[in-house]
């Protein structure tokens, strides 16, 4: 474990690969969105309030088919529910020492990926801090948000020319949290990674891929529990 | 601006920022837990981390050979450059680029 505390730059520098995971899939929501009748305006608001990929994506199919607005939300809400996971297991990772001083506002951008970095970036020995959490956090919220204005000013069918790219792009964020799944395998965790698979599977194909999300989560963290 | 729109956003990120805040917050207010909820919360990184995995991937499994080589070529490329170079950054990038010629070179 190294002694210093990694910087605002270090944070902005490990989201690159955030970025580049984010800029196609906001760049669709914001296509999406202006496909589905909402203006530029109100696409950016969702990115800029929510801040969370797939219940964005059921917002634009929620509100466009006029869902009861309470409805709507608690079904957001809902999907959204694993996030009360994530800073307490990034926290216990940090140590006691760790300060959460500013967590109100780094914290919001506690996406999955940024999670994964997060908790990637300490588990190969480095320190916590959250000037780092700051630099990530930016970095993949700056591209939510420029992706998503983006895609909304472009309109539908911006990437159908260019098949290569727009796969490409697909493809980053698969790829992103299978290196981060590497940088974390050790003996002692693959209880807890083949449980959390094989439970996510199964739960994706029986019931939907929220529930799947969830249930793989909570199964492996069990798994992790029951190994002792 | 929809009103309903509006409500709507501002209710599930008022969620989402107490999702991730509070928690994250209570979690330094509050003693130290040990036995089973400190175990439960070491796991969940690693339970999370799979588990997303696993769900961006389920969607890109078919049965067009294409999709499939290009699949196979994309995660090699992961294991290869992670285990070389244990970046996390340069084997992302790698698998996503070739993943892509996949795609181009196998249409």
């Amino acid at each position: 474990m190294t002694d210093r505390q990694p910087t605002f730059l270090q944070g902005l520098s490990a989201s690159v690969p955030i970025v580049m995971g984010y800029l196609p899939i906001s760049f669709s929501f914001g296509v999406a969105a202006t496909q589905a009748g909402f203006s530029a305006v109100e696409a950016f608001a969702l990115s800029l309030f929510i801040y969370a990929g797939a219940s964005q994506f059921l917002a634009l199919a929620l509100l466009g088919s006029g869902a009861p607005l309470l409805v709507s939300a608690f079904t957001l809400i809902a999907m959204n529910l694993r996030h009360v996971l994530y800073g307490p297991a990034l926290m216990k990772q940090a140590g006691a020492a760790a300060s959460t001083r500013y967590a109100w506002v780094w914290a919001f951008g506690l996406t999955d990926e940024v999670f994964g970095q997060a908790l990637g970036a300490m588990a190969r020995g480095q320190r916590f801090s959250e000037r780092y959490m700051f630099g990530l956090g930016l970095g993949a919220y700056a591209a939510w948000l420029g992706g998503t204005a983006a895609g909304a000013y472009a309109g539908g069918g911006a990437l159908a020319g260019y098949p290569a790219i727009s796969a490409s792009l697909g493809f980053m964020l698969p790829a992103l949290f299978l290196a981060l799944l590497l940088s974390i395998l050790t003996r002692r965790q693959l209880p807890v990674i083949a449980v959390a698979g094989a439970v996510t599977v199964a739960v994706t194909l029986a019931v939907s891929g929220t529930a799947g999300i969830l249930a793989g989560m909570i199964a492996g963290a069990i798994a992790g529990v029951a190994r002792r | 601006m929809n009103t309903d729109l509006l409500i709507v956003a501002l209710m599930a990120g008022a969620a989402n920022w107490a999702f991730r805040v509070l928690p994250t917050r209570m979690a330094r207010t509050a003693p130290q837990e040990t036995g089973l909820m400190a175990q439960f919360l070491a796991a969940t990184g690693p339970a999370a981390i799979a588990t997303l995995f696993v769900a961006s991937i389920l969607p890109a499994l078919t049965l067009v050979p294409r999709d499939l080589a290009a699949l196979v070529l994309g995660t090699g490329a992961v294991l290869a450059v992670f285990f070389r170079t244990r970046s996390v950054v340069g084997a992302t990038l790698a698998g996503s680029v070739v993943y892509g010629l996949a795609v181009w070179g196998l249409t």
